[in-house]
């Protein structure tokens, strides 16, 4: 196999590997600001600068010219080159920072060109803690500054769109924005204007940058030149916990991290996955997050009226035993998670009642065909795959107004808003109802309300359409005490920035919710039906090994990445 | 000629040298004039005559040793034999480059103004050479008058048959478009010509890849001045031979020298290569303004070093011995300047000009023009300090060799050069300082 040698370490490679990105697949650090593993490489912001030599060829032979000890004379090149935009060929030999003091004091000067025009305004900047500029200064940069004069000042302030403001003083341009936006979402809503040190990245004259994933170059600006219209000045990286999760507006599962701070989740940034969204994030997935901290119910109740978990679940089990079994209708729900409605489907059989169906949420039209789908919901393909089938809605309808339902039992979904019936329809019908929000149209008619964790509260798994299983954390604690959540929300700390000082313990901002496989095994006990469960992690071993449409979707199989079920054939 | 002692002219008996790139033929911008000139015979030949393929074509230019005219000086016969073998699938093209913005080089405008039609033949010729079905004729903006001029004349040559679809009956066809540039010095850096002319921002892009490996639109391209590509009708009608044998046998060939500043005759004058700068001021341009003493020369465009006046003698202009001489031959648009010159004004000048006209895309060249700018200019103004100096060293070699393009040399080499060689006029101008650079600010918190 071909080798290169950086530093002294011989590394065999395959294919044709660029320098910069095999660097940093093998844990060398070489700093670098414009290139981008999904972008075209200009090249530009000069900070990955390397020492390279190959082997010298005789051109007689076409062999490689040997020394006297019989090892490959290797030529340097009179320049130093840059990793990003050289590929890696046999024999190789490639010094950087770690082993030569050229490319360190290069690294150093850049740096310093880099920061003379730069405000260094990190106190004010949401970039600041998080910042491969302020990081790759700290590491790699010089001590103080040579420039003795007015720095270029430029416009502090641009709306670009109607999500992302621009600090042109900030912006070291690299370009990586206005590449995203002509390479990646090909909106072609950004270029750089001015040239010499006056540039700076702006909208083409009466354009507005509104482009549904906008907001990615924020992840990508390698400073704090691009913000967040929503997030701006909110809160400060190093208070944040952040904890890998996926998005629930859609049926993409596109990967996040969710931040919280003070048990609100603060902002959605992508988590990069391959296999499902790659780098990026819509904007729409990252400004639903309202629904996890506003609205939210205080506690269950009963008949409207507050009540305690026990008397509530209390409640629900006492108006399903008093019930025929052929008068309840089970509703599953495409925006939980697999667990919860397996316990559902498991307690409509052994209770004798018709299996669950899910009431799907598909706008035809809004996808499009990249990280945006027509389906609303997170989990419609989890629900196929548990064999819960969509809702023939107007079935339902019929069969309340013709009284012929008894008990409604509706799991984190709305029947009413979803049109489905009045709400004044279902006054002769109980209702037990799992609901997230306080906005739920459905509220009103439940006899028995049990408010139900979010993906941000609890631990789940929810399937893609594309078939692919994926698990959640909880990124925020809920009230009360619950093992597996304490066990899994410290697990989730995968936070690069965590202080014992964070604040996701506080008391305020704590929902008083339950998630699904809390809740039900609790009511199928009071109806001395067996459902119990270790937790969400035993509940997946079994669907796995029982379901093959879960084949493989254990908790440690799935991890961070996921897992790609078998095709069924019948994905939504 | 007299070759072995460099003390001497390389060209020859220049004084009785007859122009051929700019012949003294009134009118000759205009298509009956040139042809009554014998213009576009060479292109005849060339496609009609047994004697020429595109291979020995290209074989005569390589063999009269033409090099580049645009600065760097490359074998043009060589350039041409980088483009790939022919793929009738794959587009080919040639660029004229006719941007030209360097400060003190204008003899490309006297070109496009009084000869056009020998830009167009070369690249004709150079078209069929290369195989090349669309040819673009890239103008500097501000040269509008000459732009018109040309499309005019391009019109009547389509008309005539020499360009456009089976020039003069046989089955070569190619396109000449011309094209006007937008207005900054970097569009003149190939990459960014091309980048330009395919309507983006012109950002130079890093080499390799080579324009004949993916140029415009990613398609091979070979990209020349237009006064290289002037030579070429010449090469074909003379004989590579005859080219080769004029001026310095190294860099041979008839050149453009555009002279200016303090010269009683400043102006475009056509000699063979070679050719002593001391002729060049004191004949050819009619010596030094009221008789004033020589200061120095800039023998190239305002990019290339510097040369004080004791260090031109013998030296003559072709690459070899402005080389040796510690410059390079560049543009051979040379800056002459008289002993009351103030040599800090003149570099504030020239760094204001890069400052400006950096494309701004690499960190060295973006940031180390403009705070280059900055010091030279407060120098200047009587306000630097000493240890100004040594920084303004230092940054020119934070920038040379570590950018896209050769812009930031082009920066950074008249900055140390400059600064090298009038060391004693910079530092009369500074207020001595013992505090050394960088000192008066504090120093960030270690670990
Ligand atoms: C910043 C910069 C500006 C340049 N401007 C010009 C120009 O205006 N005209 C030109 O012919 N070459 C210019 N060049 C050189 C071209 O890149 C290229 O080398 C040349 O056109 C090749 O032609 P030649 O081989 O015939 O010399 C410039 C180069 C740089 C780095
Ligand atoms: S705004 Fe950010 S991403 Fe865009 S060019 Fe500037 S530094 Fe790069
Ligand atoms: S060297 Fe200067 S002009 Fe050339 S690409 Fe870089 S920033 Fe632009
Ligand atoms: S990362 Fe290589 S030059 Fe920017």
């Amino acid at each position: 196999m071909p080798t290169v040698t950086i530093d002294n370490q011989e590394f065999e490679f395959e294919g044709n590997p660029i320098l910069l990105q095999f660097c940093l697949d093998h844990d060398i650090e070489l700093p670098h600001f414009c290139y981008h593993p999904a972008m075209s490489a200009p090249a530009n912001c000069r900070q990955c600068l390397v020492e390279i030599g190959t082997p010298e060829i005789d051109r007689g032979t076409g062999e490689p010219r040997l020394d006297e000890d019989g090892n490959p004379v290797i030529r340097f090149f009179p320049k130093m080159m840059t990793g990003c935009s050289e590929d890696i060929s046999d024999g190789m030999v490639v010094k950087t920072h770690r082993s030569s003091e050229l490319v360190r004091e290069a690294q150093k000067d850049n740096l310093e060109f880099l920061l003379i025009n730069h405000p260094l305004d990190c106190p004010i900047c949401d970039q600041a803690g998080n910042c491969p500029l302020q990081i790759q200064a700290y590491k790699y940069g010089p001590e103080g500054s040579r420039f003795e004069f007015r720095k270029v000042s430029k416009p502090k302030h641009i709306e670009l769109g109607p999500r992302v403001v621009l600090d042109a003083e900030r912006c070291i341009n690299c370009t990586r924005c206005t590449r995203f936006t002509t390479e990646i979402s090909e909106s072609h809503q950004l270029t750089i204007i001015e040239r010499s040190v006056w540039n700076y990245p702006m909208t083409p004259p009466g354009v507005d940058f509104d482009e549904p994933y906008s907001m990615n170059v924020i992840d990508i600006c390698p400073v704090g030149a691009l913000t967040s219209k929503d997030f701006r000045f909110k809160a400060r990286v190093w208070e944040m916990s952040s904890t890998p999760s996926i998005t629930i507006g859609n049926a993409k599962g596109s990967n996040c991290f969710y931040w919280v701070k003070d048990n609100l989740v603060q902002k959605v940034t992508p988590r990069t996955n391959m296999e499902v969204n790659e780098y990026w994030l819509p904007d729409e997935d990252r400004l639903d997050y309202d629904v996890f901290n506003e609205n939210r119910p205080e506690g269950p109740t009963i008949a409207g009226q507050s009540a305690s978990w026990d008397d509530a679940k209390t409640a629900a089990a006492d108006l399903l035993k008093n019930v025929d079994a052929n008068g309840i209708v089970f509703l599953g729900s495409a925006f939980a998670c697999v667990e919860d409605n397996y316990l559902l489907g498991e307690l409509a059989s052994a209770l004798g009642a018709a299996a669950p169906s899910y009431i799907q949420h598909i706008e035809p039209g809004a996808g499009d065909g990249w990280l945006i789908t027509d389906d609303k919901t997170p989990n419609a393909s989890g629900c196929e795959r548990l064999g819960i089938r969509p809702l023939d809605a107007t079935l339902l309808r019929s069969r309340i107004q013709g009284g012929d339902v008894k008990l409604l039992y509706v799991l984190q979904d709305d029947p009413v808003a979803a049109g489905i019936c009045e709400a004044a329809d279902l006054a002769g019908v109980s209702v037990i109802l799992h609901h997230t929000n306080t906005t739920n149209e459905t509220l009103v008619a439940a006899n028995v309300a049990l408010p139900a964790a979010t993906v941000v509260e609890t631990v789940g798994t929810f399937v893609n359409q594309d078939g692919h299983a994926q698990r959640v954390w909880p990124s925020k604690a809920i009230r009360g005490v619950n093992r597996t959540l304490s066990m899994e929300i410290g697990k989730s700390r995968a936070d690069k920035h965590g202080t014992p000082f964070d604040r996701w313990f506080d008391e305020d901002h704590l929902v008083d919710c339950q998630p699904g496989w809390v809740v039900i095994p609790e009511i199928a006990d009071l109806l001395d039906i067996e459902l119990r469960f270790k937790g969400p992690r035993d509940i997946m071993l079994k669907v796995s090994s029982e379901n093959e449409a879960f084949g493989g979707a254990t908790y440690d199989a799935m991890a961070e990445p996921g897992v790609r079920l078998v095709d069924v054939g019948a994905e939504v | 000629m007299e070759e072995k002692n460099g003390a001497t002219s390389k060209a020859g008996d220049w004084r009785s040298y007859e122009r051929v790139l700019l012949p003294p033929v009134r009118d000759l911008h205009r298509l009956e004039v040139y042809e009554q000139n014998g213009g576009y015979e060479a292109l005849r030949e060339v496609l009609t005559s047994d004697k020429w393929d595109p291979t020995s074509v290209t074989n005569e230019v390589r063999n009269s040793g033409l090099r580049g005219r645009g600065g760097a000086g490359f074998l043009t016969g060589l350039k041409w034999t980088f483009m790939p073998p022919v793929d009738p699938n794959i587009p080919r093209f040639l660029c004229g480059n006719g941007d030209e913005s360097e400060p003190g080089t204008f003899k490309d405008r006297q070109l496009m103004e009084f000869n056009p039609h020998l830009i167009f033949e070369g690249m004709l010729i150079a078209s069929y050479a290369m195989s090349i079905t669309t040819s673009y004729l890239y103008v500097r903006g501000e040269f509008a008058d000459w732009i018109s001029l040309m499309e005019v004349e391009l019109a009547k040559a389509y008309e005539k048959g020499y360009v456009g679809k089976n020039v003069l009956g046989t089955d070569f066809s190619t396109d000449l478009v011309i094209h006007k540039g937008a207005g900054a010095y970097i569009c003149g850096e190939e990459s960014s010509l091309m980048i330009s002319l395919e309507g983006e921002r012109p950002y130079p892009r890093a080499k390799p890849p080579f324009p004949a490996q993916r140029g415009l639109w990613n398609y091979p391209t070979t990209i020349n001045n237009v006064e290289t590509l002037a030579c070429v009708p010449l090469i074909i009608n003379r004989g590579g031979e005859w080219f080769a044998d004029l001026g310095s046998h190294r860099h041979p060939g008839p050149v453009l020298y555009g002279i200016s500043g303090h010269v009683n005759r400043p102006g475009v004058y056509e000699y063979p290569t070679g050719m002593l700068i001391t002729d060049l001021i004191y004949d050819v341009a009619k010596g030094m303004r009221g008789s004033k003493k020589l200061k120095a020369v800039v023998p190239g465009g305002s990019s290339t070093p510097i040369l004080r006046a004791d260090q031109i003698d013998g030296v003559t202009m072709d690459a070899e011995t402005l080389r040796d001489a510690g410059s390079m031959m560049g543009t051979a648009g040379m800056l002459i300047m008289d002993e009351d010159t103030d040599i800090v004004s003149w570099l504030r000048r020239v760094t204001r000009f890069y400052h400006h006209e950096s494309c701004g895309q690499c960190t060295p060249c973006r940031e180390g023009t403009g705070w280059i700018e900055n010091i030279v200019t407060r120098i200047d103004e009587g306000a630097g300090n000493l240890r100004d100096l040594d920084l303004l060293i230092d940054l020119c070699f934070q920038m040379e060799g570590r950018t896209v393009c050769a812009l930031a040399d082009a920066a950074a080499w008249p900055v140390r050069f400059t600064i090298e060689r009038f060391r004693d006029e910079f530092e009369a101008r500074c207020r001595p300082s013992l505090v050394p650079s960088g000192g008066v600010l504090t120093p960030a918190l270690g670990p």
